[in-house]
């Protein structure tokens, strides 16, 4: 018999090093037509960060991000990146972007203060113009400052800048400290169905709302979390190494190490929560690893709340919830029986 | 079927292909893919403002068209390919490695052993990892001799023929029998716990005596792979300035070549690493693992060499998460606030120390969760196991520590009979919430994502 349960599953994650610094650095060069040219050492790990990092150096600079062509990874060409690990790169990265741009757009509003009759401070880059501040009629296009200021000014608009997220050292016997910059928050609630006579369980449905700070690509924000739910459900049912008596792996293949495909994902509503980071670019922090955190605490309590059986130890294999139920069934006709 | 009948089924076939299945056959050189010059660029990545635009990649198009340069897609004149001998063993002494008839094989250029390379070990934390087991091994997948020949299969082959010779040492499997004082010592030392790290805020003693109930709970995970779809890749290649090149799958490039630098005995500003676009990394690209043999293997040679894992290396020689073993006890006031809380941590850190003592920081500290909890203590080990090294993983520590104190907040609220979203209401952290560390949390939205998600679930409505 299938039986129907659901699950919460919540966490807190941490955005950067424990405490050690992790600091990255990157350069924005604004090209005579007014687009730029991101450098990053960041490496794009297929996540998007590149698109991301494009985005913030774009909101910046008051252009679109196919206005910004990113150059990344490569030691002789790319500045000090930490790199794509610890959930970093959109809030690390992304803060020494937002630095780069603004160094150069700083450029850009000395030479277009002048000519608008300004002074730099009372103006923005929005919409691919250079605006007097609530007085946007009042413009001239990126493009046309840009080229000015590279052949008249002789000053090409160029900024470099680094971020390091702030930490306080933990204390080594009571662990206070501030190990982190900031975190960010997020609950999974998932659906499962058990067959009693097999064990197996079927992910009907997920919903996941995560905190990113801003989103600031949310169809990026989206697709990881479609990852790290698939990469959770592998942690909570499917993915182990196994070891024979003399430490060698019995399962070092795709064809027994049992990974999650698309066959196995459920049907997913995921929501973004709102939220506003001041320490971050644009208000964003990060959501790269959170995604896979809570995913097995949301399954494995909606299978408890299905069948009744607690799952200590992952993965819940098929065969590990079906020896869970049985013990569960002999253990009630035990007590049933000292009751009668 | 027996091998006259399969004769005879061939000569039965038609002589040639039918002029259909001709068409099916692919070329010997993949035809060049023709692209329209005018690309279509999606209206987001147009407008502005850019942040919040549901903007395409701008690695979209490649992937899209199959025509993103992964390492292995990368060829150089004159390259040739390595492979690494694994050690097969878990636990042993090394007392000789001979390669003399590997090198006679056809087709070898090179060999490498241990003792070649100039400072043979490293890591993140603690240097304890060689680059090729050269005196003892520690687990077994250990590589401890490469091989570059003209092809894969021919460096393949001469893996065979290298002969070592081991002197079994007692190996030690269980991360709780390796923490006794008589166990088999993985590395030098007089224990195989590496790593230990606490955390202390209250007084825990008084927050159970204030407590109306107590529970407890035991959990545990277990080993899992990255198992990104593209494995570690790496092509090394010299100029005659001295100067070397590596393109490479790695994730951390100028940690990368710090590292680099330290084990080859370099200045770094010889050294240059590129990257690729990484068919995923999940923590599994975080450091240094062939690069530095295929250095050496292109150096003794003088000709590119490229290295790419099988996936039975990724498996069996690259980092892995974590097993945990938690146990929690937690004190309950009958409203179902937590006033106490005791975790203990042992995580199996298999054969090298790798990312494991940032795993312990990071699961340490998120393994109260995100909850208020005056009264906390935890206390946190790292153990030496001969299996295969455990490292960064998405989560570092925070999906095993989300499992064990999920599972036992449920188990907690069954027993009060509270609702499980109502007793993760009452005990979540709010803005300017002290965190087990002392901090102050700020943009805390843990409430409004519990909140969100489980409306949009329907939790109050759900029936069986």
């Amino acid at each position: 018999m299938k039986h129907r349960g659901k699950g919460i599953g919540c966490m807190w994650y941490p955005i950067g090093f424990t405490v050690a610094a992790n600091p990255s650095a990157a350069t924005v060069k604004v090209n005579e037509d007014g687009t730029a040219t991101l450098v990053t050492g960041t490496v794009e790990g297929g996540q998007g960060s590149l698109t991301v990092l494009g985005q913030i150096a774009a909101e910046e600079l008051g252009i679109s991000t196919n206005d910004v062509h990113v150059v990344s990874a490569d030691t002789d060409t790319t500045p000090m990146d930490t790199g794509a690990i610890a959930s970093r790169t959109t809030y690390v990265t992304g803060n020494a972007v937002q630095l780069a741009a603004a160094k150069a757009k700083e450029i850009l509003f000395e030479i277009a203060a002048p000519i608008l009759d300004v002074k730099p401070d009372q103006l923005v880059a929005a919409g691919r113009k250079i605006q007097v501040k609530n007085f946007p009629q009042r413009s001239l296009a990126i493009a046309d400052v840009a080229l000015q200021a590279q052949f008249v000014h002789g000053r090409p608009p160029i900024g470099t800048a680094s971020y390091n997220p702030p930490t306080v050292d933990m204390d080594p016997e009571t662990g206070q400290g501030q190990p982190f910059s900031t975190y960010v928050y997020a609950t999974q609630v998932a659906e499962v169905e058990v067959d009693d006579e097999t064990g197996e369980i079927d992910v009907i449905y997920m919903s996941a709302a995560h905190d990113c700070g801003t989103a600031i690509n949310p169809m990026l924000v989206e697709g990881q979390i479609q990852g790290g739910i698939a990469m959770g459900i592998g942690f909570a049912m499917q993915e182990e190494m196994l070891f024979d008596g003399n430490g060698l792996q019995i399962n070092p293949n795709l064809s027994n190490y049992i990974m999650p495909t698309s066959l196995d994902m459920p049907d997913l509503d995921i929501d973004i929560v709102e939220n506003f980071d001041p320490t971050g670019p644009f208000g964003a922090k990060g959501v790269g690893e959170p995604t896979a955190v809570p995913t097995a605490a949301a399954i494995l309590n909606a299978v408890h709340d299905a069948v009744g059986v607690r799952i200590t130890s992952l993965p819940a294999t098929a065969e590990k919830i079906l020896r869970a139920i049985k013990q569960d069934r002999i253990a009630g006709q035990k007590e049933l029986s000292t009751a009668g | 079927m027996d091998d006259k009948a399969r004769v005879g089924e061939r000569k039965t076939a038609p002589k040639s292909l039918p002029a259909t299945d001709e068409a099916l056959r692919l070329p010997a050189v993949t035809k060049k893919a023709m692209f329209p010059l005018e690309t279509i660029t999606a209206k987001p990545r147009e407008q502005t403002p850019s942040v919040g635009q549901r903007a395409t990649r701008h690695d979209g198009r490649l992937h899209g068209l199959g025509q993103t340069k992964y390492i292995d897609d990368m060829s150089f004149p004159g390259m040739i390919h390595a492979k690494i001998k694994r050690a097969g063993v878990a636990h042993a002494r090394i007392k000789s490695i001979d390669v003399s008839e590997a090198e006679r094989m056809p087709g070898v250029m090179a060999t490498l052993v241990g003792k070649e390379i100039p400072v043979n070990r490293f890591g993140p934390t603690y240097q304890d990892q060689p680059l090729l087991a050269d005196d003892i091994v520690r687990h077994a997948g250990d590589g401890v001799a490469a091989v570059a020949a003209v092809t894969e299969q021919q460096a393949l082959d001469a893996l065979e023929k290298i002969r070592v010779e081991y002197q079994p040492l007692a190996p030690i499997f269980d991360p709780l029998e390796a923490m006794h004082e008589d166990a088999p010592k993985v590395h030098m030392g007089h224990s195989n716990i590496y790593s230990s790290k606490t955390v202390n805020k209250g007084d825990v003693e008084k927050g159970f005596a204030d407590s109306d109930y107590t529970f407890e709970g035991t959990f545990s995970t277990q080993m899992v792979e990255q198992a990104s779809l593209e494995p570690h890749a790496a092509i090394a290649e010299w100029d005659p300035n001295e100067r070397v090149t590596l393109h490479s799958s790695l994730g951390r490039i100028t940690l990368g070549r710090a590292d680099l630098a330290r084990v080859l005995v370099m200045p770094i500003n010889r050294i240059r690493i590129v990257a690729t676009v990484v068919g995923g990394n999940f923590g599994g690209k975080n450091e240094i693992t062939h690069e530095p043999i295929l250095a050496l293997l292109a150096k003794k040679t003088g000709r590119p060499v490229k290295g790419v894992y099988s996936r039975e290396d990724e498996f069996i020689s690259s980092t892995t998460r974590h097993p945990f073993i938690m146990k929690y006890k937690t004190g309950m006031s009958k409203e179902g606030k937590i006033m106490a809380r005791t975790v203990r941590l042992i995580c199996d850190g298999g054969a090298y120390c790798s990312w494991s003592d940032t795993t312990l920081s990071k699961a340490c500290i998120l393994s109260a969760g995100p909850y208020n909890i005056d009264n906390l203590r935890v206390e946190a080990c790292a153990v030496y196991t001969n299996k295969t090294m455990t490292g960064a993983m998405r989560g570092f520590g925070a999906p095993q520590v989300c499992f064990a104190y999920e599972s036992h907040m449920d188990d907690m609220a069954k027993e009060l009979g509270i609702d499980p979203l109502e007793i993760r209401l009452i005990n979540a952290f709010r803005e300017g919430s002290l965190s087990p560390t002392g901090q102050v949390l700020e943009s805390v939205v843990i409430k409004d994502s519990l909140l969100m998600a489980t409306e949009r679930f329907g939790w109050k409505e759900w029936k069986k």
